[in-house]
């Protein structure tokens, strides 16, 4: 396992989709800092005028660390970053979920409220609840293993000694 | 390799600065120093203060779902839910035009549904608060609720 997560294909692979996927989440949260401001309030994690500045900043390191995940820049301080941010969220989505706090869009990745109900995706995916803890467990493996793990080049097959006659 | 903690620090600095930064000077910021759900107009009243509106005899509106009004409300509350507004006013209609003062509340936190109600009251010409912080606010002070069930 460890020697398949150290492939350097495999890292790219994992830095890339995890920089795009930090990059596009950022995107409308950037466009529309209110809704989100909003949806942050509704996680009742922290007051009226916090939410605000987590709208405000939080976007923006998320556009950072994942732009620098894409250049593959600072690839482990990105990543930690990232690890960072889905600890918050994981340990906020757990609050939410102990005081039974029914958030029906997360805000993880748009903001804009979805006012017709639509089958798919289901709201189960939308909403603040194992599904997500789940989902940000996994990216937190993938982060955690860009942190921790040294991509190791297997080495070039060694050039076969020339027979001497 | 071990991480750099500078840059690390620098990715989290750097990102909110540049947030920051973005929301003062692009033009389309936001308002940082109040609740995002506060629009110009809105009147807000404390938990406090709401209480003695209530003992002077102010008119409360539930702006929550029917369901939760029925099941428990501040004393005297009429409902007024947000999705069924234009019903539930022409219900609230006598009362509001006798009332001395009026208040809105719905469930606190990010409930943004006092304040549209606050709003469409106020495209009809009626003056009425909000009350900051809603029921759970109320509850937490220790204020009395009528939790008599209602059909």
């Amino acid at each position: 396992m460890s020697a398949l997560v150290a492939h350097p294909r495999v890292q790219l692979v994992l830095r890339l989709l995890l920089g795009a996927l930090f990059v596009y989440a950022s995107l409308d949260k950037i466009a529309s800092p209110a809704a989100f401001a909003k949806v942050i309030y509704q996680w009742q994690v922290v007051g009226p005028v916090p939410s605000n500045l987590v709208a405000v900043t939080l976007p923006w390191i998320e556009l950072a660390a994942g732009l620098l995940l894409l250049a593959g820049a600072w690839k482990r301080e990105a990543a930690l970053v990232v690890a960072l941010l889905l600890v918050v969220f994981i340990a906020a989505a757990a609050l939410v979920m102990a005081r039974g706090i029914d958030v029906q869009n997360c805000g993880c990745v748009s903001v804009t409220a979805n006012t017709a109900p639509s089958a798919w995706p289901p709201a189960w995916t939308k909403g603040v609840g194992w599904f997500l803890v789940a989902r940000n467990l996994l990216l937190l493996g993938v982060a955690m293993a860009l942190v921790v793990v040294t991509p190791v080049r297997r080495p070039a097959p060694l050039a076969l000694p020339v027979p001497t006659e | 390799m071990a991480v750099d903690w500078k840059r690390f620090i620098l990715i989290l600095v750097a990102g909110a600065s540049l947030g920051l930064a973005w929301n003062a000077g692009s033009g389309r910021g936001m308002a940082l120093g109040q609740s995002v759900l506060v629009q110009a107009g809105d009147e807000l009243v404390a938990t406090r203060a709401g209480k003695v509106l209530l003992d002077q005899g102010a008119l409360f509106l539930d702006a929550r779902p029917r369901d939760f009004w029925r099941m428990s409300r501040i004393p005297g509350a009429l409902p007024l839910p947000e999705e069924d507004f234009e019903r539930a006013f022409q219900e609230a209609e006598p009362r509001l035009r006798r009332a001395s003062a009026v208040v809105v509340y719905c469930s606190g936190y990010g409930c943004e549904a006092s304040h549209l109600v606050a709003r469409k009251l106020r495209e009809k010409g009626f003056a009425a608060a909000i009350l900051d912080e809603g029921l759970p606010a109320w509850q937490d002070a220790g204020l009395p609720l009528d939790e008599e069930p209602r059909s």
